[in-house]
């Protein structure tokens, strides 16, 4: 009786949370739609034909687990990354950002120029009679005053016109002037508008009270999809890459270009340019040393401690809660400290030693301190984890070595250690996967420095992967997301491969599969 | 004593050095956070002057909502430690117990998937995000809940991972046993496992907690309003402000916000121990 | 039974979905608000400008978004879309360049009356191909401060090394001459050109001279030679290469002379200093070393034309980034030294603003980021000159020969960046 209360109560449960999940989804699915946001619909449609299969029957019991997580892996790790390869085939750097559409208007935009003079008047934004848009432009300097509309432009007698101290005026006959709020509204459509003026020249609204002269010097013919400037005469055209070229001189470009489809050229660009290639090599051998450096002395650190307090010792639990602190403490915080003990002239580490290293300046000091902080930051993890490990392992097995007269030396190479390794091998393929990428450190305590830029290195001394494509993607001076993208791809491989490796030795799938 | 000297004396040294070392940079913390100057320039070790100031602006400025932040931290980072393991656990409980063609490939992806520089794809999640502002702005980016979701994403992989570690070390007995009482693998997994794997959920709750709690590189994106910031975003902004570095504030504020997660991991010292390792012996 | 539940979840679906039209309902600010980001300092000042009065322009609302640093709003910048991006951001000069070539900044036009309250090296700077994307706002430089209670004011660079080279055990100094703001790049671009270098060479017309030599070796390499390092070519700790701690320093009274930012001179005060601000005067009687005078600026984006309030953003910059009025009113909290040269003689701002605006114009080049920010596949300015510091001072490296080093990677910058003018 009581379970099939229970039962009751569970399934009309699941039915409240399905109906109210399966509400919110087709909501977003309708608004995303009506935004034309059709990639996520279809996707959030997807999820939610999925949902009603999964929930509403017993298609899949295992899917009845899964749907969840893989909803949000699929949205915000599985997507992104796929977004991310699709990035690595286009040149998509600063300069090449924007579509060729909107690269198209905003060079339309950016030819739109000021006369020599940079000639404006005063204006007041308003319309005619029959509601058709016109301005009423006063040049208080030369005392002319006239009306334009978007197709002719009519001379006003200051005679006949109200003009005040600033010798502007305010209003003509058959005009009636915008209220503001009139003219927010019509933001867009005033924007664009351009008032006549003379057979070159038209007038643009700058703001509210304010018109510019201006002459359309690069005229865009879609026909033949080129630009041309209409005062030199030069003609622009699309040179493939993403980039109107000028047809005499290659290398001058219109400003901005857009991301153009290149396919593989920012992978061939990894092996065959030298610039990008000799950096790479360094930092990849660097990030593998690091990260092996990293693992081995937080696990060597960590064994050592949890074998020196694997025994009832006089004050254990507070070493062990001294110990942990670096793993309970916010990261960032930690780095930073660490980055300002290490300073040259005030830190506390040449302070306390009564040295004058330049830590951050030497390439190999540098390194040095990056692992040092991260032996801090990460031992604790290793000594906890070791410590359950090693109170794992029966002790009857190193007591009857110890009987058949093995030293205790000899126990813990013959016996403990490849227990504990076999138990904690995994991790450590865990840890290496993880420094291999430890943005974070790199970032925050070195920035990657210190690099021989004089000596014309591009990648700094302590730059691992995943800090040296950041440079790329996000770093100052040019930004080239799709390199970046073709980097981030190939590090994937690396350590995928490296990863599926270590897995597959230490046959953590096997047994279960 | 004799035999003490011999056997533990090593010991203690050793861990008193350990000791020396983890806490010198904490004691530095400390020592900046309650200097007048808040610099982290080491004059003598040993304070001349104690000043609590740095901590009083923390909660008297009206330029520094502390406790927003901290309140936007713990909001954000429980949300995202309970709802991930709550959705991470029942994957992890079908890729250990449930028999399903493609469970292998699917644990390999799960583990590759995971490798990917996700530093790289921030500006794929920026993109997305923007664009679910554009129908649901109040999800999308810039907001808590967007940066929520995102987080949730990003924690799946991870939590799925090492809860399936602690789950194969949950004796089989049990669940087969509720098998034969006929139960379905959907009340195993509510009536059985869930309060067996109680401990075990609440560890790696606890460790997402804290990855979510420093995350800061995201979080400077989204949560651009002053009274939306975390604390990571908020601290680091103390630092790494173009035209100055408050190492005071920040010190003193970096003190605060790890006060509570001390006391979490003292607190579950034992549960922490017993439950990373759990999931790393049997694995 | 399938059927059913279905029908049940359906029906259930359409009543909860009229709830859950929260999440979708949208809190964007009504189409007529102009969204302005600035960063962690300005981005507050600016918004309680804004809150005092908040009609600049007519029709229209503005909200300030301030970052929680300069780099995160550079990041979000970076990012932006059309979708999320602002109508107005207010940054570095050195953006325009790459806010252009993205296609994130539109083209300004000002007012007569505007312009006449700028230079045109303050439009120079924010101006990309001769298109000018923003306003100028404020004056971004440093200048060098020297303690009173230490030293007197200092004539040459070779008279404040002797200085600090006699006094330095009795006043237990812990270096000359330090950064206390801008950098090892940016901030210390005039102690190289107190030592006879520059990024690039300005001509008396204010153009870049292409052909000049921007950094003398053997000049640059002697002087260095005699000033800042010792018999053994080793440093003499009168410059130290780190700019790390620097600030304390100075307020302790342990470094008579320091290059501080007109962000920070509120702390000096503060602490007890006068505002002796001067440029780092060069090795011969009564040159300088010439500092970065860049402006920062209020830049018109291309996405409010897309939220409907380009006129809007055009109008605020008119009306209140680049009037005498708005400049006031916002330096009076920002305290920093306006661009707007109506405003520089107002009587509200302050002497300390005054002082580092006369510094730039004693000594000051304009900050040309299509030069500084490297050729590309090249190398910035950025990250030559802390390494040249490193290689001189740090590293014991012929001076003469890492600045011969230098001077190419600048010449190429150099011959990089002019044709982009």
């Amino acid at each position: 009786m009581e379970t099939l209360f229970k039962r009751k109560v569970t399934v009309t449960l699941k039915y409240i949370v399905v109906t109210f999940v399966a509400s919110l989804l087709l909501m977003l699915i309708m608004s995303s739609f009506a935004k034309r946001e059709y990639a996520i619909s279809i996707f959030l449609g997807f999820a939610l034909f999925a949902m009603a299969i999964t929930y509403l029957t017993n298609f899949s019991i295992p899917m009845k687990f899964f749907l969840p997580g893989m909803f949000f892996l699929i949205a915000f790790v599985v997507g992104p990354i796929l977004y991310t390869v699709a990035m690595s085939a286009f040149h998509y750097e600063t300069g090449n950002y924007i579509s060729k559409p909107e690269a198209i208007t905003q060079i339309l935009s950016t030819g739109v120029r000021p006369d020599d003079n940079q000639t404006t008047f005063d204006i007041v934004i308003g319309e005619d009679a029959s509601k058709n848009l016109e301005i009423l432009a006063s040049d208080p300097t030369n005392k002319k005053y006239f009306i334009s509309t978007l197709t002719k432009k009519i001379d006003l007698d200051p005679a006949t016109l109200k003009i005040d101290e600033n010798g502007d005026v305010a209003t003509a006959p058959g005009f009636h002037a915008l209220t503001p709020s009139e003219q927010s509204a019509l933001d867009a459509q005033l924007g664009k508008a351009r008032f006549a003026y003379s057979s070159d020249y038209f007038l643009t609204i700058e703001g509210g009270t304010l018109g510019s002269l201006k002459r359309q010097t690069l005229v865009y013919d879609q026909a033949t999809d080129t630009f041309r400037n209409v005062l030199t005469g030069t003609s622009y055209k699309d040179n493939g890459t993403g980039d109107f070229a000028n047809v005499a001189n290659k290398a001058e470009i219109l400003q901005p270009g857009w991301r153009a489809p290149i396919w593989f050229a920012n992978y061939t660009k990894l092996f065959t340019d030298p610039q990008i290639r000799k950096p790479l090599i360094r930092v990849f051998i660097w990030t593998v040393v690091f990260a092996t450096l990293t693992v081995l002395t937080q696990f060597a650190l960590g064994l050592l401690i949890a074998l020196v307090m694997n025994r009832k010792l006089f004050g254990r639990r507070i070493y062990r809660s001294i110990i942990i602190l670096p793993y309970a403490m916010p990261s960032i915080m930690s780095i930073l400290i660490w980055g300002g003990m290490f300073d040259t002239e005030f830190g506390a580490i040449n302070h306390l030693f009564g040295t004058h290293v330049h830590w951050f300046q030497s390439p190999l000091y540098a390194r040095l301190a990056v692992i040092i902080v991260n032996l801090w930051l990460g031992f604790p993890y290793f000594y906890l984890i070791c410590s359950g490990a090693l109170q794992a392992i029966p002790a009857e097995l190193s007591e009857a070595a110890a009987i058949d007269g093995a030293s205790s030396g000899q126990i813990f190479r013959k016996i403990t250690l490849p227990l504990l390794l076999q138990v904690v091998s995994p991790l450590l393929v865990a840890s290496f996967a993880f420094n291999f990428n430890n943005f974070n450190i790199i970032y925050l305590l070195t920035g990657g420095g210190p690099s021989n830029t004089l000596g014309g290195d591009v990648a700094g001394s302590t730059d691992i992967l995943i800090s040296y494509t950041y440079k790329i993607a996000f770093g100052a001076g040019t930004q080239n997301l799709g390199l970046a993208s073709a980097i981030s791809v190939v590090i994937f491989f690396i350590i995928a491969s490296i990863s599926l490796y270590g897995i597959r030795r230490s046959k953590v799938l096997d047994s279960f599969a | 004593m004799k035999r003490w000297l011999k056997e533990d004396l090593w010991r203690h040294a050793i861990a008193i050095v350990v000791c020396f070392f983890v806490l010198f940079p904490i004691y530095l913390v400390i020592l900046s956070a309650l200097s007048p100057t808040g610099s982290l320039q080491v004059t003598s070790f040993i304070p001349k002057t104690i000043s609590f100031h740095n901590f009083s602006q923390l909660f008297t400025s009206p330029k520094i909502p502390y406790l927003v932040w901290m309140k936007n931290s713990l909001v954000i980072a429980g949300v995202v430690a309970i709802l991930s393991v709550v959705i991470g656990a029942a994957s992890a409980f079908a890729f250990s117990r449930l028999r399903f063609k493609g469970k292998k490939q699917g644990l390999q992806l799960l583990l590759l998937v995971q490798m990917f520089p996700a530093i790289l794809s921030l500006s794929a999640v920026y993109v997305i995000m923007s664009r679910v502002y554009s129908f649901a702005p109040r999800i999308g980016l810039g907001t808590q809940p967007g940066l929520l979701l995102v987080y949730m994403g990003g924690a799946m992989g991870v939590n799925i991972w090492l809860l399936k570690g602690f789950v194969d070390s949950i004796p089989m007995e049990l669940d087969e046993a509720a098998k034969v009482d006929g139960a379905s693998a959907v009340q195993t997994y509510w009536l059985i496992f869930v309060p067996l794997a109680a401990p075990v959920l609440a560890v790696v709750s606890l460790l997402s907690f804290i990855g979510t709690f420093n995350e800061f590189i995201l979080a400077r994106l989204f949560l651009v309003d002053m009274h939306a910031r975390t604390i990571a975003v908020g601290l680091q902004g103390f630092i790494s402000g173009q035209y100055a570095s408050n190492w005071g504030p920040f010190a003193a504020g970096s003190i605060i916000a790890s006060i509570p997660l001390i006391a979490i991991f003292l607190s579950l010292q034992r549960y922490i121990i017993s439950g990373l390792t759990a999931g790393s012996v049997k694995g | 039974m399938i059927r059913n539940r279905f029908g049940k979840v359906a029906a259930a679906v359409v009543a909860t979905g009229l709830i859950s039209g929260i999440v979708t309902a949208p809190v964007h600010a009504a189409s007529n608000t102009i969204i302005v980001w600035a960063d962690e300092t300005r981005g507050p000042n600016l918004q309680k400008v804004i809150a005092a009065k908040g009609d600049w322009v007519p029709g229209y609302t503005i909200k300030i978004v301030p970052f929680s640093s300069f780099d995160a709003l550079k990041a979000a910048f970076d990012n932006a879309t059309a979708l999320t991006g602002p109508d107005i951001v207010v940054g570095a000069n050195d953006w325009v360049a790459t806010g252009a070539k993205q296609g994130k900044l539109a083209p300004v036009t000002l007012s007569s009356a505007v312009r006449a309250n700028f230079t045109s090296n303050n439009f120079f700077d924010l101006s990309y191909k001769g298109v000018l994307y923003g306003v100028p706002l404020d004056v971004n430089n440093v200048a060098m401060i020297y303690n009173s209670k230490l030293t007197t004011k200092p004539t040459t660079l070779g008279g404040m090394v002797k200085f600090y080279l006699a006094n330095k055990a009795a006043d237990k100094l812990t270096a000359g001459l330090c950064v206390a703001g801008g950098g090892m790049s940016w901030g210390a671009a005039s102690v190289l050109g107190a030592l006879g270098g520059a990024p690039y060479v300005m001509s008396a017309n204010g153009s870049v001279a292409a052909s000049a030599d921007p950094v003398p070796s053997d000049v640059v390499g002697a002087n260095i030679k005699a000033l800042f390092l010792d018999k053994n070519g080793k440093s003499n700790g009168f410059f130290p290469a780190t700019d790390t701690g620097c600030k304390t320093a100075f307020l302790a009274g342990t470094v008579p002379f320091a290059i501080i930012g007109n962000w920070e001179w509120q702390d000096y005060v503060k602490a007890g200093f006068d505002m002796n601000l001067m440029p780092v005067p060069g090795v011969k009687h009564g040159s300088n070393g010439s500092a970065f005078a860049s402006v920062s600026g209020a830049m018109l984006t291309t996405f409010a034309a897309a939220h409907g309030v380009d006129q809007g953003a055009k109008s605020l910059l008119n009306n209140f980034f680049g009037s005498t009025a708005g400049a006031v009113a916002y330096q009076n909290i920002e305290l920093r030294p306006p661009a707007n040269k109506k405003a520089q003689k107002d009587g509200s701002i302050t002497a300390a603003q005054k002082g580092f605006g006369k510094a730039g114009s004693i000594a000051g080049i304009p900050q040309i980021g299509a030069i500084l920010n490297g050729a590309p596949g090249g190398k910035s300015f950025w990250d030559l000159l802390p390494a040249f510091w490193t290689d001189v001072l740090v590293n014991g490296k012929d001076p003469v020969a890492s600045a011969a080093k230098m001077d190419t990677f600048f010449q190429a910058n150099i011959a990089a960046g002019v044709p982009q003018l």
